[in-house]
């Protein structure tokens, strides 16, 4: 069974990794979308998926990884895969601000306060208007190809799965599950709590810092409202948990199948895009608890990290 | 000029107060954060507006409206989505209330898109000494002070109201006193709501109306709740005037713009020094 699995991982890695051979563009964008999904919706399950800490504003690490990689790219002339990675610095950077003082204290105060950072990142970003160019954004000159961006989140996405398989096959996972569990007696048990979930929140973080890195170079052109979308949120929120929140393949399944209905139809009902969300996550949560994974964990007896 | 800041800081403290206790009673009885409570707002919000601009309605009149519908709408939210998950994990009430309001606001831009609108009764202002004040935010301001005291004197002195706040300090042993626990819930969460869409009345004759109008208002009312002490009633009245007054003052010595970074520095501080709250709550 689970040489069946590594050899079907592997065989679709190797597909994808041809693909761009073959394919038409518009597939190689599609699948790099897919990836993009993928990464966000894996760092997402890593703090709240496990800790049952609900980040409402991860964006606010995918916006600050696409001002970093994007100011460093046209003010100081890097190149864009350096810049790219160093939006994990600075994503990570601002979640230790955050974190530490807010993961000391029980849930719903971290989740309304990352609420609020999505805003207030915003309006820092559109305040000193000199670095970030204000309201109007900034401009990255023309990219030639899609490919190396294509190969480059396709590695964010797989090391997202791979650090989410080591996380949730170690007594780190293990304890940072015990939190959600039960908190209180996870402490009891010996557990430094605040400094796990601030490591959790530290990983999950640096994953949308790069994704939003590269992100940048893609679109080629960033400002303050299109780069902090509440969407961006939502969208990660609603793959992971109709995935299976807690589980190393659930964000995984999740972001592919939601990525492929919303081309498929929801592309034809734009107006509607957030309230469809909006309206899954209640029937997840209400009917579905533990998404797709975990109605398929109860049915064929899978064990539960899976 | 600084007395300026504070005063009209005050005056809109006063609003922030009513909206966050709405907030403040859900989550002292339910340990639910209602991430909707700022949609139910907006939907207060929008039945003044339509009051008036169909009917001609007076928007203080309409208080008298906004507060039985929304009553309504918060006790069928409460029995039929938010009971399934009350005394489940917090990830569970705090995602469902978001799935709500990204919904309910998605049906409302679709239903009166997302033009600001507002409600042009009452404008101006007068001076008094040095002072300017506005008159829409002077008599708002009275009319949550009032309405605040009378959601007081109903958690103080009536039957149902004193079964609100024994639910809220303990929920098995009020369960063991008889008190059905369930028909609580849902009361207070109607009358939270009912505060809410008064809110939005309230906050629709100062400001624009449009489906994203309650988003600021749930963080605003958790720093209240914050300030004041979780459980603490009667500290979201001063959380909420303190807000108010820093505010004021941030807008007024920095930038408008920044007034929100301010409150989130303020919020974040409170969590490290005092996550009690200024007075005496729970964590």
């Amino acid at each position: 069974m689970k040489r069946l699995a590594l050899a079907m991982a592997l065989v679709i890695l190797a597909g994808l990794s041809i693909m761009p051979f073959f394919a038409s563009n518009y597939t190689v964008t599609f699948t790099f979308q897919i990836f993009m999904w993928i990464a966000l919706a894996q760092s997402w399950n890593l703090i709240s998926g496990l800790t049952g800490y609900v980040s409402f504003g991860h964006v606010a690490f995918f916006g600050t990884g696409a001002y970093t990689a994007a100011i460093l790219i046209v003010k100081a002339g890097w190149h864009w895969f350096p810049a790219g990675l160093m939006g994990s610095v600075t994503a990570v950077s601002l979640a230790l601000i955050i974190g530490y003082p807010c993961l000391r204290l029980k849930g719903p105060y971290f989740a309304i306060s990352m609420l609020a950072l999505n805003e207030v990142v915003r309006a820092l970003v559109s305040y000193f208007d000199s670095l970030t160019g204000g309201g109007s954004g900034i401009t990255l000159p023309p990219s030639s190809s899609l490919w190396p961006l294509y190969y480059a989140m396709g590695g964010v996405a797989l090391t997202g799965a791979l650090i989410s398989y080591w996380v949730l096959t170690s007594r780190f996972g293990l304890r940072l599950i015990s939190i959600r569990e039960n908190e209180l007696a996870a402490e009891a048990m010996g557990i430094n709590t605040s400094a796990l979930k601030l490591y959790a929140f530290l990983i999950s973080a640096a994953l949308p810092g790069i994704v939003g890195g590269f992100y940048a170079r893609y679109v080629t052109h960033i400002e303050p409202l299109g780069t902090f979308p509440l969407l961006t949120t939502i969208t990660m929120i609603v793959m992971c948990l109709f995935g299976g929140k807690g589980t190393i393949f659930g964000p995984i399944l999740g972001a592919t199948l939601l990525s492929i209905f919303q081309e498929m139809v929801w592309s034809r009902f734009l107006f509607l895009h957030e309230g469809i969300f909006g309206a899954i996550i209640v029937f997840v949560i209400l009917l579905m608890p533990r998404g797709i994974l975990g109605v398929l964990q109860q049915r064929y007896r899978l064990p539960r990290t899976v | 000029m600084l007395l300026q800041g504070i005063v009209s800081g005050l005056l809109a403290g006063g609003v922030y107060a009513m909206i966050a206790l709405g907030m403040a009673l859900i989550f002292g009885v339910m340990r639910v954060i209602n991430v909707a409570h700022g949609t139910l707002l907006m939907l207060g919000g929008y039945t003044t507006y339509w009051l008036f601009a169909l009917y001609g309605l007076n928007p203080f009149l309409s208080l008298m409206i906004s507060f039985p519908l929304l009553f309504l709408v918060g006790a069928l939210l409460q029995k039929y989505l938010v009971s399934h998950v009350v005394g489940a994990p917090e990830l569970s009430s705090l995602i469902l209330t978001f799935g709500l309001s990204i919904f309910i606001n998605n049906m409302a831009m679709l239903s009166w898109t997302s033009d600001y609108r507002s409600v042009e009764f009452l404008t101006g202002s007068f001076l008094l000494g040095p002072i300017a004040i506005s008159k829409p935010r002077l008599v708002t301001f009275s009319f949550a002070l009032l309405i605040t005291l009378a959601a007081f004197l109903f958690l103080i002195k009536t039957k149902t109201g004193k079964a609100i706040r024994a639910t809220s300090q303990h929920r098995e042993l009020a369960q063991v006193c008889g008190i059905n626990v369930k028909r609580i819930d849902c009361i207070t969460f109607a009358l939270a709501s009912g505060l809410a869409g008064v809110g939005g009345s309230l906050v629709s004759i100062m400001f624009s109306i449009f489906p994203e109008m309650g988003r600021g208002y749930v963080f605003k009312s958790f720093l209240v709740i914050v300030l004041g002490g979780a459980g603490n009633y009667p500290g979201a009245l001063l959380g909420g005037l303190i807000l108010g007054v820093v505010e004021g003052l941030t807008s007024l010595l920095l930038s408008a713009q920044l007034s929100e970074v301010i409150a989130y520095v303020l919020l974040v501080l409170l969590l490290l020094l005092r996550p009690t709250g200024l007075l005496k709550g729970r964590t």
